[in-house]
């Protein structure tokens, strides 16, 4: 359209640039190099733990193949500024490359390096904690675990009670960590700690880095899950001794650096809708070979297609959602954006996985855990579908609780509707 | 790639919005709902000035060549006061369907559409929410200049009070979708006029024999028009939510009971939390759905999620702002049951969530 001028209210005669979404010839050709390099790239083991991921985190050591690989490419941290090992994408090709990332049924990297402290480390890391540490993120020689929950301490994480004591150049940890993702696969940790047991119990909060989880009087204890998988992990410190040089920010200033990562850890640096839609693209499939109660298949069942349709475009939504926080639009720009992000792609992967659980029906409910493992040469009772929906609408009941329960979230969410 | 309002766009958007709220506050909008005329005269001459209902028409047709994010960007101000003119039946589906068939006596009803000089309907609905031309059973009879209509049509904004009608009908038995222009007034119109529960004025019309021009379109023009007009109807949708949610957090942080603001239980919070969410989703989806269209790359199963997303989370607000409000959210007196009603409205004309949602499950 040609420019208005307000205080005439007429057309003045410019023109500027227009809201569109263009894919000009020379990004299909980076979609061909990156769909190229997906077909050939990953190893056979890679794949496999791709098709049997059935939560956030992939099977971990093809999970940690598939992050040096990438690395290799230069493509394993699209999301970073580049000077630190961004690819310096447009909006449009981190776009193309998560869509064929999608289709390619690989596995998810963990967020806990890439998605959290690196990009806290590139925030507001010390030069000497980048130089340490973001060369082993990016490469994946390190995995980081996530020291937050406690025993006493969910959602209301600021209560945390593991001390800290300042003795010389170290702090002294004693205390209890729970819901430790992957804390029996990782080599080092960043946790929050207890430093002051002064004025609100948000002020005495210390953010530390460990540089190894193999310290003395450290213990790392695997808890089963209801997938009877051991995701999750207690960590035991007593009389743990570790630098002060690791603290990121002031001593006692932890619960802002915390909140801080938080945008990373809810806003998420990795679209979840590309991933989402493919659950919905694995129902579909299943589901046209699935005959209906009701005669025909499933797929063509009027509730089936009234319900996936219902899903797929809430999952378009939080997509259109997710393509505009990439864009810079004001939308994510709302102090509510970590929340409703967090909130919207959580209560989905619920509800995909439970709809994929509805197709398999009774060929879900079989305990398959060794064909679930990657190399496996048990064949699964049914299909590969049927292996992986229950575990996956298991696990997925995590969502709507970590990384602050959604009631948290809506909680956060409504004060900035009604200020109070 | 920006999914902003570019400047002008921006400027557009404050100066209607200026306009709005000086002169098209809830009252003066509840003042033109219960007066005689069907819509305000004055704020319709007001459009003209701003532009608007020139903005979907080409330069050679005495427009300014505006696109649909034009379009969106003011619509959503429509929406925050609830706007009753009928700018979605005369400028986009009625004048669009005019403006693309090329034909002389079409030309002319678009130079007055243009200046604000006439209001044309636009005749689809067939009473069950019409959600797609592909549904039509009206069938017109003869073509060219002698084609010749029969059949009802329903909810036709400003059906009784408009200058002409542009009827989608098929052609002839099991043909395809064309657009015919009828004179107001003419032999064998029959029109039932009423105002619908969000204000606007609208007619059910019997066309018994009546004479029609046909409009030549294609069928994708036929489809652009109606895929263009959902994303304005749903940009007032956006808008509309987007006025509810603000009001809603504001009425829960000042209304008390039991000593303290509603806001602080936490099931009112997080019915406000719902809320925001809610219209985030949808209004994303309006902004993604409206660039992409404007790429020409929108396809059927996007203007179905977006109607179907923006139909029922509008219903979704609509209903939790009431809820929240309680007592004054059921009255007539209070802005918040009419922003429900125009949201029940949206989500009930050219096909409801529920079959869109279908349509997209259907794959």
């Amino acid at each position: 359209m040609k420019g208005i001028d307000p205080d005439q209210s007429t057309m003045a005669g410019t023109t500027g640039r227009e809201m569109k979404i263009e894919f000009a010839p020379e990004l299909e050709a980076f979609r061909a190099e990156v769909a190229e390099f997906f077909a050939t790239a990953p190893t056979p083991a890679i794949r496999e733990a791709g098709r049997k991921t059935t939560s956030v985190f992939a099977p971990f050591k093809e999970c940690m193949e598939w992050h040096r690989i990438l690395y290799e490419k230069g493509w394993v941290a699209p999301h970073w500024p580049v000077e630190y090992g961004g690819t310096g994408w447009s909006v449009e090709q981190r776009f193309i490359f998560a869509e064929e990332y999608r289709k390619a049924d690989l596995p998810p990297l963990l967020p806990q390096s890439l998605g959290m402290v690196g990009p806290l480390l590139i925030d507001i890391g010390t030069q000497e904690q980048k130089d340490r540490y973001l060369p082993g993120i990016l490469n994946g020689d390190d995995f980081w675990a996530q020291g937050y929950s406690e025993p006493s301490s969910g959602s209301d994480l600021a209560s945390l009670s593991c001390r800290a004591e300042s003795d010389g150049d170290d702090y002294i940890i004693n205390g209890p960590k729970i819901w430790t993702t992957y804390a029996h696969h990782a080599n080092r940790m960043f946790m929050l700690v207890r430093t002051s047991t002064e004025g609100k119990k948000q002020q005495g909060i210390t953010f530390l880095l460990l540089d190894r989880t193999d310290y003395p009087g450290m213990e790392i204890r695997p808890i089963v899950g209801l997938d009877g998988f051991p995701e999750q992990c207690e960590v035991f410190f007593e009389d743990v001794r570790v630098p002060q040089s690791g603290r990121v920010g002031e001593e006692n200033d932890g619960w802002s650096v915390a909140k801080h990562l938080l945008k990373h850890e809810r806003g998420g640096g990795n679209a979840a809708s590309p991933t989402l839609m493919r659950y919905c693209e694995r129902a579909r499939a299943a589901a046209e070979k699935t005959p209906s109660p009701f005669g025909g298949m499933v797929a063509d069942d009027a509730v089936f297609q009234r319900e996936i349709g219902e899903l797929e475009a809430d999952i378009a939504s939080l997509g259109h959602f997710e393509k505009l926080a990439i864009s810079g639009h004001e939308i994510a720009r709302d102090p509510a954006f970590p929340s409703m992000n967090k909130t919207i792609n959580s209560e989905l992967v619920q509800r995909a996985s439970v709809l994929m659980t509805q197709v398999s029906g009774v060929d879900g409910l079989a305990r398959q855990l060794e064909t679930l493992r990657v190399g496996s040469n048990v064949e699964p009772l049914g299909s590969e579908f049927d292996l992986v929906s229950m575990p996956l609408c298991l696990n997925s009941r995590a969502t709507t609780i970590y990384a602050g329960s959604n009631e948290v979230q809506r909680d956060l969410i409504a004060r900035t509707v009604s200020g109070s | 790639m920006d999914f902003s309002f570019t400047d002008e766009q921006q400027m557009l958007r404050d100066g209607v919005g200026k306009f709005l709220e000086k002169s098209y506050d809830f009252d003066a909008r509840q003042k033109l709902v219960n007066a005689d005329a069907p819509w305000s005269a004055d704020a319709w001459q007001q459009f003209a000035e701003f532009g608007l209902l020139a903005l979907p028409f080409s330069e050679e047709q005495g427009g300014l060549g505006g696109s649909i994010s034009d379009c969106v960007a003011f619509a959503e101000l429509f929406g925050k006061h609830l706007v009753i003119e009928p700018y979605l039946g005369s400028v986009m589906l009625a004048g669009s369907a005019l403006a693309q068939s090329g034909h002389a006596a079409a030309e002319e009803w678009v130079e007055k559409i243009v200046s604000g000089e006439a209001v044309v309907a636009f005749a689809f609905e067939e009473g069950h929410g019409t959600a797609s031309p592909e549904l039509l059973a009206m069938t017109a009879q003869g073509s060219g200049d002698s084609a010749c209509l029969t059949g009802e049509k329903r909810l036709v904004h400003a059906g009784a009070d408009a200058d002409a009608i542009v009827v989608l009908a098929r052609k002839g038995e099991g043909g395809p979708p064309a657009f015919y222009l009828v004179e107001a007034g003419a032999d064998g119109i029959d029109a039932r006029a009423y105002t619908t529960i969000d204000g606007r004025s609208a007619a059910n019309i019997t066309f018994n024999d009546v004479a029609a021009t046909e409009l030549e379109a294609s069928e994708e023009a036929v489809e652009k028009i109606i895929a263009d007009a959902i994303i304005v109807q749903s940009a007032e949708a956006v808008g509309a939510m987007g006025a509810l949610v603000a009001m809603t957090g504001e009425y829960a942080h000042t209304r008390k009971q039991f000593g303290v603001p509603i806001a602080t239980f936490q099931a009112v919070a997080h019915r406000l939390a719902d809320m925001k969410i809610a219209y985030t989703k949808a209004r994303a989806t309006l902004i993604y759905t409206t660039a992409l269209a404007e790429s020409g790359a929108a396809t059927p199963r996007d203007i179905a999620i977006l109607k179907g997303q923006v139909g029922k989370l509008g219903r979704a607000v609509g209903e939790a702002a009431i809820q929240t409000h309680g007592g004054v959210g059921m009255t007539d007196e209070l802005s918040v049951s009419h922003y429900h009603k125009r949201l029940l409205a949206c989500d009930t004309t050219f096909g409801d969530h529920a079959y869109h949602f279908r349509k997209v499950g259907m794959g």
